[in-house]
């Protein structure tokens, strides 16, 4: 049974639309996939080593593999796969290729050529024929200082994500010339205003890199402030999971409906939803930063509030796209209350996936609600409680609905038919029931103070108590889940190179997404207004950003007061941890 | 609307439109998930939050004390 | 803009949900009073940490009443002071800093945790009402050694707390018949006089002394040793005060064996 139309006459896959177009998005998907099984893999090694049930590295090399893990994964598998689906969005709803597709080229090589310069400069940690030394973890935090190739390779990776924004842009421009009176095609409108909020937020991490960690990297500037590029860091740092969550987003809104056999329910309130996100990804950075020095309660509160704020688009979200399914399972027969969701084409693991995902996100919703919070972040911050939400938001929300969506996808843009339908049903349940195991474990271990981001949580004077189960049983669970996730993401890897090997090319589906029951015609046009919403989006960034840089800068200068790099290795600098010893001995 | 949305389903076996349609079941899903929301907040904060021991306290307790 | 009652009426609740969220924690900040982390404390050049007159000496002070203060250098990867006693019953108030990289300080099982970032001091008020033993670890990566970074917060029944620092200085030697002093510096690091008596075991001895010291003060006590009542032969001795105890042995020698040492 499957949803999307068949009928072989009619059908036009993405393939035999957009061909020059399919072979950059495959190329990204596969870069993103390559990303997620070395960072999934490290995923493994990691949960085995600190839980105690296999240690097979030096505890000095988790953190080598820690930061490839963080950086692979949040950073490469997640941004490579929304180049591809956004390049699909932009030109699969403006019916029209991009202006130039040697600059989609270049753009796609940049981030190529960026992700492998950080990727190699990470592996010095632990081979030591490459001179190199990147154990920072993913929010490289001066004065912890990489070598320069790290910070190289980010910036060419950024600079990469920006020309493909630019990208849409112009194909966007092109085709208004064309259409001069039409709305934004939905699809177009969520990744252009996704671009904007990118450009906005990762000018804060730019200018920490270049102005700041480069050149002081490089011996160029002695000092650097650390609140001050930490500030900075998470300017980006928030942003960037919206900016990887919206083509998950994007699929919830333009693919589930029409799996489900319905229609969006709302395309006036999807807009409304984007719109929010790119006025208030950026000024709400500071809530990662709730328990720092160095900035004042009130500059807390108002990054809190605006923190806040953002739940609406996402609870706006969890009602739309849920009603576009119960319109889809009552098209298609179902009845009652609930009765409508046996009516769901739960064998369809694109459907199913995605759904899996919400759910999951509704769950990780709740745990950012509590992160969010100001004065309970003193419960939970830098515990595994952490880490247990962004491993259902990015990890379960995002990779999952990536998963699925790849399944509809890869056929798309390679014109080969899904291997195996039932693996992959198999392999999104597979991924849900280990990331329920995992998550929910790393949300209970946070709560009784056990840290993140820590290879050996054993400690030598005291022990954890946590109020229910046990320390022994929460590794377990995590150890276990691990497990099911590496074995599901095998699953998924198997898949997708056996459907690029697949001869079978009929049957595949036309390249199409949902309709609306609520169509443009119903948005007010001044939501498609980008102009205006860049402006007030920008004069929110300066409202909450200004005067928490601006004392940050005050108390500490921009450059710090002579705070030069560490690279704190055990083996290979023991001088200057016995020194740091010695000048605090009485 | 651009032409690549979908137009028909196969296996549907009615239209319905906007008009017609309220999403009942929606409405009690979301509903559920409010009242957890809302409980499951309350116990954070109240029981594990403001009961876990010491906690870092402002001025503004000192003043309430000494008064 | 067309919508749904049933999506406005979620809006409303939505919108409730935020709402009650930042009325709970503005209720946790003018309630219960808990403050965040915040800039009062100012900055610190890392470099200066040893001449800087709140963590050139780091532990406990007093600063009256029941209020303390615990300061405290964060360092890849020790904590110093890495054991910390402080009353039952008191408001200690932390400032922490970092010589190097970026740590926290985390009571473990508590709600007490900062970020400590070098150049900032961090500054947190928490009061102890209990007695409690909790572990001190970072949860901020710091380096290979990151998880090793770990020390321990002892909350003692208040009539268990002091500062007092007890050291003597006694010959361990002596000749038989010669006079002999065991001396004792008691040092008091409340801000409250301290009146308490010292008392000297030696042998079948027992010198008393009472002990009168200003707050922040110190006093010398002078204890004369009777040797021939001890006769030749080692001697145990042990100078208590108040639950402080310092021991050593004095050993008497006849005349020919040797001289009055002191060392």
């Amino acid at each position: 049974m499957e949803v999307t139309r068949m009928s072989s006459t009619a059908s036009r896959t993405y393939l035999d639309q957009f061909p020059a177009e399919a072979k950059v998005i495959k190329a990204a998907f596969w870069s993103s996939f390559m990303a997620l099984a070395i960072g999934g893999l490290l995923g493994l090694v990691q949960a085995l080593h600190r839980t105690d049930v296999l240690r097979f590295i030096d505890p000095a090399d988790y953190y080598t593999v820690l930061t490839a893990h963080g950086v692979l994964l949040a950073i490469t598998f997640t941004i490579f796969f929304l180049v591809g689906i956004f390049t699909w969005a932009v030109t699969t709803s403006l019916d029209r290729g991009v202006v130039d597709i040697r600059f989609t080229w270049a753009w796609y090589i940049m981030m190529v050529v960026g992700t492998i310069l950080v990727g190699v400069s990470i592996l010095g940690g632990v081979v030591d024929a490459i001179p190199t030394y990147a154990d920072v973890l993913f929010t490289f935090y001066a004065p912890l200082q990489a070598h320069p190739a790290f910070y190289v390779g980010l910036v060419l990776f950024v600079v990469g994500s920006w020309l493909a924004g630019a990208d849409w842009f112009r194909t966007w421009w092109a085709w208004r010339k064309e259409n001069p009176d039409e709305r934004i095609p939905l699809p177009t409108f969520m990744a252009l205003t996704t671009t904007l909020f990118w450009y906005l937020c990762t000018l804060g991490v730019a200018l920490s890199i270049l102005v700041f960690l480069l050149p002081w990297s490089l011996g160029i500037v002695d000092s650097v402030n650390p609140l001050l590029t930490r500030t900075l860091f998470w300017y980006f740092g928030h942003a960037v999971v919206y900016f990887w969550l919206m083509p998950a987003y994007m699929m919830w809104y333009i693919m589930l409906p029409k799996l489900s056999g319905g229609k969006l329910f709302s395309d006036p309130l999807a807009r409304v939803v984007f719109v929010l996100f790119l006025l208030l990804s950026t000024p709400v950075g500071i809530h990662h930063q709730y328990l720092d020095p160095g900035i004042a309660e009130g500059y807390k509160f108002i990054a809190m509030t605006n923190t806040m704020f953002l739940l609406l688009p996402s609870l706006l979200t969890a009602f739309t796209v849920v009603a576009s399914m119960e319109h889809g399972a009552r098209q298609r027969g179902g009845t009652g209350y609930l009765g409508w969701l046996k009516a769901l084409p739960w064998r369809d693991p694109v459907f199913t996936g995605m759904a899996l995902a919400g759910l999951m996100f509704a769950a990780a919703g709740f745990s950012g609600m509590i992160n969010a919070g100001m004065n309970i972040n003193y419960l939970v911050h830098n515990s595994w409680w952490v880490v247990g939400h962004f491993h259902l938001t990015v990890g379960t929300a995002v990779a999952l609905t990536f998963m699925a969506a790849a399944y509809w996808f890869i056929p798309q843009v390679t014109g080969k038919a899904l291997w195996s339908r039932q693996l992959a049903l198999g392999q999104v349940l597979l991924w849900f029931v280990g990331m329920t195991f995992m998550s929910n474990a790393m949300h209970r271990s946070g709560l009784f103070g056990m840290p993140r981001r820590t290879a050996e949580p054993q400690y030598q004077g005291f022990n954890f108590e946590p109020a229910v189960g046990t320390v022994g049983e929460i590794n377990a669970q995590v150890a276990l889940g691990a497990v099911l996730l590496t074995v599901a993401l095998a699953m998924f890897l198997l898949n997708m190179v056996l459907t690029s090997f697949n001869d079978d090319s009929d049957s595949l589906p036309a390249n199409t997404y949902a309709g609306t029951l609520s169509g443009p015609e119903d948005s007010p046009a001044v939501l498609d207004n980008l102009k205006l919403w860049t402006a007030i989006a920008v004069v929110l960034v300066i409202v909450g950003y200004t005067l928490p840089l601006a004392s940050i800068v005050d108390s500490g200068g921009l450059f710090g007061p002579d705070i030069s790099g560490f690279q704190l290795a055990i083996e290979t600098d023991p001088a200057l941890v016995l020194e740091s010893v010695r000048e605090v001995m009485p | 609307m651009a032409s690549a949305t979908e137009q028909s389903e196969t296996d549907q076996v009615r239209e319905i439109g906007h008009e017609e349609y309220d999403p009942i079941g929606t409405a009690i899903l979301i509903g559920i998930y409010f009242l957890i929301l809302v409980l499951l907040w309350l116990f954070m904060y109240f029981v594990e939050f403001l009961g876990n021991g010491p906690t870092v306290v402002g001025a503004l307790l000192t003043v309430v004390g000494l008064a | 803009m067309n919508i749904h009652t049933y999506e406005k009426a979620w809006l409303v609740a939505a919108m409730v949900l935020i709402v009650g969220f930042i009325a709970t924690i503005t209720y946790g900040a003018v309630g219960p009073g808990i403050a965040m982390i915040d800039d009062d404390a100012g900055s610190i050049d890392p470099n200066e940490i040893s001449d800087h007159e709140r963590f050139g000496e780091t532990g406990v002070e007093h600063l009256g009443g029941n209020e303390y203060e615990v300061n405290v250098v964060a360092q890849a990867w020790s904590y110093s002071p890495s054991e910390i006693e402080v009353p039952a019953g008191s408001e200690v108030t932390f400032y922490v800093t970092s010589r190097d990289v970026t740590h926290s300080f985390t009571v473990v099982g508590t709600n007490v945790n900062t970020m400590v970032v070098p150049g900032q001091i961090s500054e947190m008020t928490v009061q102890f009402d209990e007695p409690g033993e909790y572990g001190i670890l970072c949860n901020e990566y710091c380096g290979e050694g990151h998880h090793t970074m770990e020390g321990l917060l002892t909350v003692v029944p208040e009539d268990e707390f002091d500062l007092t620092e007890l050291s003597t200085d006694a010959p361990r030697e002596v000749e038989a018949g010669n006079e002999t002093t065991i001396n004792a510096t008691v040092s008091n690091g409340m801000q409250d006089g301290l009146e308490t008596t010292a008392t000297l075991e030696i042998g079948e001895q027992q010198y008393e002394r009472d002990v009168t010291i200003d707050g922040e003060g110190s006093a010398e006590l002078t204890f004369d040793v009777d040797t021939d009542a001890l006769g030749e032969g080692e001697h145990d001795w042990t100078l208590t005060v108040d639950d402080h105890e310092e021991s050593g042995t004095l050993s008497v020698v006849s005349g020919t064996d040797g001289g009055d040492t002191n060392e």
